[in-house]
């Protein structure tokens, strides 16, 4: 269970302090399927960033059963990330020079996992395996950073507006891959998305607005990617 | 336009390698046009062995530090302006989007040039600082007759002019062939864009880790990086255990001289080498740590592969210098009278090593330690 309690950050000094999050508390039960909604600006991504152990916050705690891992040293944190987080972002950010097999491997060494191509296969690129990300269209690009994060075997996977930078077709291809990753390995889900919906797929629904939190609730039926408008 | 010298600044390291090779160059080529002005004078048959070895000397030193250090200054100069256009593509795409042509964005690129302006022109200055005591020390015993230092204008010609011109034709040059690619490569983003693909493709998988196999790519990707660390790890080795031979062989100047040269050499070379290593796999290593790779992790991967590179420079410098001096003793000062003898020395080379090491390690700690502080926002920013 991840229990994020009254976090505050901020950026700039001086008369350019701003404060981007502003005692911001919430609560994710494992498994859960969490989409952070909220329009630029609003604070989600960098509440990502603080409840994924990319950022600390100025204060507030960050509990992941019983660590706070706001307070852990720069050593401990990174060992965090190792064991437990799993990362996909917008621009995907894949290793220019190594191939789709590399790429994966790189997530897959950290959880010392030999059978990451069953993941590469999951995600629908086994034909691909030695195609360099300059070969690969947006959308397999996104399938490879998939498999990466997957790879690794998370407890915890982060998404940052995945589908962001790929058409609607595509990009429900994408989540439905996602989706029924998430079923088979009973990770969770923590996106981020201005798309409004996209939530319509996830159990909890937590839209921000101007550092704040400003409603949550929970959808009793969930739409497939394919349900969903774009 | 958008180059400046602000860009030319930053190739410092071709401005201390020109300077470098013309320093040493300039004195023993004016010294030897100065000694060849006084061989009618010549009389004995001692004075005229010695003669030829100085002249042989000289002829050796230019060719062999100048070539050297010539073409390891062309080499970096070629690899800068390759880094300057991949991380100047879009502003160089725009430019060509808007109808400059590829002639008229190189043109810029002259600026190079005034590096080796820099340089060059404090090495020919430097050299004749130094020619009054080198000239005494190159005839001590009065063994020939007095050699009066003179400016040769051929010598400003060749170490000064020539390569300053030289070195912005080829920015030039070498630019405006680096600039012939489509409008649409050079404006798309080079992150997702720049990669060699089909090199690595017949390579079968093996059971190589991750950072094994980065560690191995790093270091094939660029192998002008690679060639300036063995490079600095040659001069350092080369340099430092000649100086110390230079001593007993030729002059406790000679000796002071080419340990200063090396070690600026080796270490310049050097730390442009491995910033430039750092600074082109930031994004690499920003994501390997958001995944959970370890500082210790992120430099074995990013700086690892050039530690044996750095070491066998080493072992080449010294098989060099040995080779070197064996030839200057065996066969252009042969029949000179009272010439030490020449023998490997084992100390020398080990205590240079042991520095060697010391001081390697100690930048590969501090550039390990940079890792730290690479932002994880750096990736996240774009």
């Amino acid at each position: 269970m991840i229990e994020v309690k009254n976090i505050i950050k901020s950026y700039g000094d001086g008369e350019s302090r701003f404060q981007v999050l502003q005692g911001v508390s919430l609560e994710m039960e494992d498994g859960d399927f969490v989409v952070i909604l909220g329009a630029s600006g609003s604070g989600k991504s960098t509440f990502l960033n603080v409840i994924s152990g990319l950022e600390r916050p100025d204060s507030g705690e960050v509990l992941y059963d019983t660590i706070d891992i706001a307070a852990l040293s720069d050593n401990e944190l990174t060992s965090f990330r190792k064991e437990n987080v799993g990362f996909i972002f917008q621009q995907y950010y894949l290793l220019p020079n190594m191939d789709v097999d590399r790429n994966v491997k790189m997530g897959a060494d950290l959880a010392g996992n030999k059978d990451y191509r069953t993941v590469i296969e999951a995600v629908g690129l086994g034909e691909k395996l030695h195609k360099y990300p300059s070969e690969l269209s947006g959308g397999e690009q996104q399938r490879v950073s998939v498999a990466r994060a997957l790879a690794k075997k998370p407890k915890i996977l982060f998404l940052d507006e995945p589908t962001g930078a790929l058409d609607e077709r595509t990009g429900r291809q994408v989540l439905d891959y996602i989706c029924k990753l998430k079923n088979k390995y009973n990770f969770t889900i923590v996106m981020v998305t201005h798309n409004g919906n996209i939530a319509e797929m996830a159990k909890t629904v937590v839209k921000m607005n101007s550092g704040k939190i400003t409603g949550i609730y929970r959808n009793e039926v969930l739409k497939t990617a394919y349900e969903i408008g774009w | 336009m958008m180059i400046g010298i602000k860009n030319a600044s930053k190739l410092v390291g071709i401005s201390v390698i020109s300077c470098c090779a013309v320093l040493v160059c300039t004195m023993f080529l004016n010294f030897y046009l100065d000694i060849s002005s006084i061989e009618d004078e010549i009389t004995s048959e001692l004075s005229l062995i010695f003669y030829n070895a100085q002249v042989s000397t000289a002829k050796v030193v230019c060719l062999v530090s100048g070539g050297c250090l010539l073409i390891t200054s062309v080499v970096m100069l070629m690899f800068y302006i390759k880094h300057y256009i991949d991380t100047h593509k879009k502003e160089l795409g725009i430019l060509k989007a808007l109808g400059y042509s590829n002639l008229k964005i190189a043109v810029n690129f002259w600026v190079f040039g005034i590096s080796a302006l820099l340089g060059t022109a404090v090495g020919f200055g430097g050299a004749f600082l130094l020619m009054p005591k080198f000239y005494a020390l190159q005839n001590e015993d009065k063994i020939l007759p007095e050699i009066a230092i003179r400016f040769h204008p051929t010598v400003f010609l060749y170490f000064v002019v020539l390569p300053t011109v030289g070195f912005s034709l080829l920015a030039i040059g070498y630019a405006w062939r680096k600039l012939k690619k489509p409008v649409l490569s050079l404006l798309k983003n080079d992150f997702r864009t720049f990669v060699k693909t089909k090199k690595y493709r017949e390579e079968k998988i093996n059971d190589a880790s991750f950072v094994a196999y980065l560690k191995k790519t790093t270091l094939r990707s660029k192998k002008t990086l690679t060639f300036f660390i063995l490079f600095a790890s040659f001069c350092f080795s080369s340099m430092t255990q000649m100086s110390f031979s230079m001593k007993e062989l030729s002059s406790e100047m000679m000796g002071a001289m080419m340990l200063i040269i090396g070690l600026v050499l080796a270490f310049t070379t050097l730390f442009l080498a491995v910033t430039t290593v750092m600074k082109g796999n930031t994004k690499t290593i920003a994501m390997m740590r958001i995944f959970g790779y370890s500082q210790k992790e992120c430099a074995m991967a990013i700086l690892g592969g050039y530690r044996p590179v750095s070491y066998t420079g080493f072992a080449i410098g010294t098989v060099y210098q040995y080779a070197l001096l064996r030839i200057m003793v065996d066969i252009v000062f042969k029949d000179m009278e009272g010439m030490p003898a020449y023998q490997f020395d084992v100390p020398v080379m080990l205590i240079s090593l042991a520095i060697f090491i010391l001081i390697y390690e100690i930048l590969m700690a501090v550039y390990s330690d940079q890792i730290k502080k690479i932002s994880m926002k750096e990736i996240m920013m774009e």
